[in-house]
């Protein structure tokens, strides 16, 4: 199997305490996996995303806050339109939706946090690495 | 940069910098400096010349230039100053990483950059429905652009460029030629040169040359004055064997409707038109859309208080500083058309398209500014008929 690169990009709230807690708690996370910590996931916007790709991810998922959880009101609500858009645009490219994806949590789910890494990592395992990779970051890899 | 760098000599020698007088025309006519920028053409081409240790207003201000042409257009010594702008950019890119400052945090920039993968599998066409015909392979091409990616980047201002390139299409069915689209085809760089980023570019242009020639593509027709731009100028220089000939929609419109036969219907509107700098100034096209307008039987063009040759930019190219003084611009520019009291605002860039139809959405101005815009492509598109003579040919002929 080819190695991937996938990266998350997680709120430092709740999905952030999720994460720190699975790690302590010695949960089995992905070792080829990075993670960009940011205070909101309303912070990201398509271009941070795109750019994800551009640098030779094959995989992206945002950890968010639920709905009612975020500490500064429409987080979530940001993240979800720019992942739609994002998605749209990527499926142009040929990179494929599935390979953008997002996932809500609450601050004490760990276990459910590290299954969806889990799950998303074997998935971008499974459809190999992203086609559309620009060709400094094909001879990097 | 290094002062003692010979490429910058050269470019000064290359794009006529020498042969600067100082009369100051070019920075009296700069949009970005007249919208209150302390951005000034002549002071950058005298620092450059002779104040090279000026280093950080150099570099600043290489990425302040719209490369509208406007200057050029005024200036006596005949400075390429648009060109030297382009060279600048690329040096500084290439020696200290230099982008400027990437409108929409680079995003456009970035797909731009995916699509120099040779694997890329796009699934680009799905805009294209049982109207229009189209082909995979055959002699005359029509290059979409970025328009479909544009739709979703911009959804949030309701830009509708995919309707323009369906337009063209219409135009070339009815003209019976169905052209190829490619599947795989590419963005043609244009804002990737622009910001310096020579080697993407480079790479583009190799790419897009292939799908084209793959196809047998031996003409590819434009709407977008960048695509044709890149083409017609930049293409011949960079892939070896260049041999595709660069045709503008306008142009062939022009050429078929000369031979007769057709015919436009009447359309009781005051129009205006917002020339767009790389169809207007940068590759000559000033008398060929007003011409193709003014066969539209009752249209009105009235003209802005800057049109043709010094029309105004509609505030940005290339996707970089993109700022309050660009929204100048464009107000001012919108100003401009209101003053004609025109209906319709005509365009024939994508990118005129999206800019002024951000600035009719200022908050500020609650709507005071709103125009319907249009391609020519599309209004075209929709009064273009067959004469009578040539309706009764073609039922024979049938």
């Amino acid at each position: 199997m080819e190695p991937v690169k996938i990266l998350g990009i997680c709120c430092n709230w709740s999905p952030y305490a999720s994460f720190n807690a699975a790690e302590r708690a010695g949960l089995d996370t992905p070792a080829d996996f990075r993670l960009v910590r940011v205070m909101c996931i309303g912070r990201i916007n398509q271009a941070l995303i795109l750019r994800a790709f551009e640098f030779g991810a094959d995989g992206v998922i945002l950890l968010e806050c639920k709905d009612e959880d975020c500490r500064y009101g429409p987080g979530p609500e940001i993240g979800h339109s720019n992942v739609l858009r994002v998605r749209r645009l990527i499926n142009l490219l040929g990179i494929g939706q599935r390979r953008l994806v997002e996932a809500s949590f609450f601050a004490h789910e760990k276990e459910k946090l590290a299954e969806a890494i889990r799950d998303f990592t074997h998935r971008i395992e499974a459809l190999g690495p992203n086609p559309a990779k620009p060709r400094q970051e094909r001879e990097a890899s | 940069m290094k002062l003692s760098d010979p490429k910058i000599k050269q470019i000064i020698r290359q794009r006529s910098l020498y042969m600067c007088l100082e009369c100051g025309k070019c920075s009296a006519s700069c949009p970005r400096m007249t919208a209150g920028k302390e951005y000034s053409p002549r002071l950058l081409a005298q620092k450059i010349i002779a104040e090279q240790e000026d280093e950080a207003f150099i570099e600043n201000s290489v990425w302040e230039c719209l490369t509208c042409a406007l200057c050029e257009e005024r200036c006596p010594s005949n400075v390429e100053f648009s060109r030297f702008i382009m060279d600048m950019r690329a040096l500084l890119a290439e020696t200290k990483g230099l982008t400027g400052y990437r409108a929409h945090d680079g995003a456009l920039h970035s797909w731009m950059r995916l699509m120099t993968s040779p694997e890329l599998k796009q699934n680009r066409l799905g805009w294209i429905g049982p109207e229009l015909r189209t082909a995979a392979e055959g002699p005359v091409a029509f290059f979409t652009g970025c328009a479909p990616y544009f739709d979703i980047f911009f959804s949030s201002i309701e830009v509708d460029t995919l309707t323009i390139v369906r337009d063209s299409i219409r135009l070339m069915n009815f003209l019976d030629i169905e052209p190829v689209v490619l599947a795989e085809e590419r963005c043609c760089g244009h804002d990737l040169l622009l910001t310096g980023d020579t080697e993407n570019f480079k790479t583009l242009c190799l790419l897009n040359h292939a799908e084209l020639k793959k196809a047998g593509v031996k003409e590819v027709v434009f709407s977008c004055p960048e695509c044709y731009y890149v083409f017609s100028r930049f293409m011949p220089e960079i892939v070896p064997g260049y041999d595709l000939k660069a045709t503008l929609l306008m142009d062939l419109l022009k050429t078929e409707i000369d031979k007769g036969g057709i015919s436009f219907r009447p359309l009781e509107k005051r129009v205006s038109y917002q020339d767009p700098c790389r169809l207007g100034r940068l590759s000559g096209r000033i008398e060929e859309p007003r011409a193709l307008m003014n066969m539209i039987p009752d249209l009105t063009l009235t003209e802005m208080e800057n049109h043709g040759r010094s029309a105004n930019c509609c505030g940005n190219s290339g996707f970089i500083n993109c700022d309050a003084y660009s929204k100048t611009i464009q107000l001012e520019r919108l100003k401009e058309v209101k003053a004609t009291r025109a209906e319709l605002l005509l365009t024939a860039c994508p990118k005129c398209m999206i800019h002024l139809t951000c600035a009719m959405r200022d908050p500020v101005r609650r709507g005071s500014l709103k125009v319907e815009i249009r391609d020519l492509a599309s209004l075209l598109a929709e009064q273009i008929e067959w004469s009578e003579e040539a309706k009764t040919l073609r039922s024979v002929k049938a």
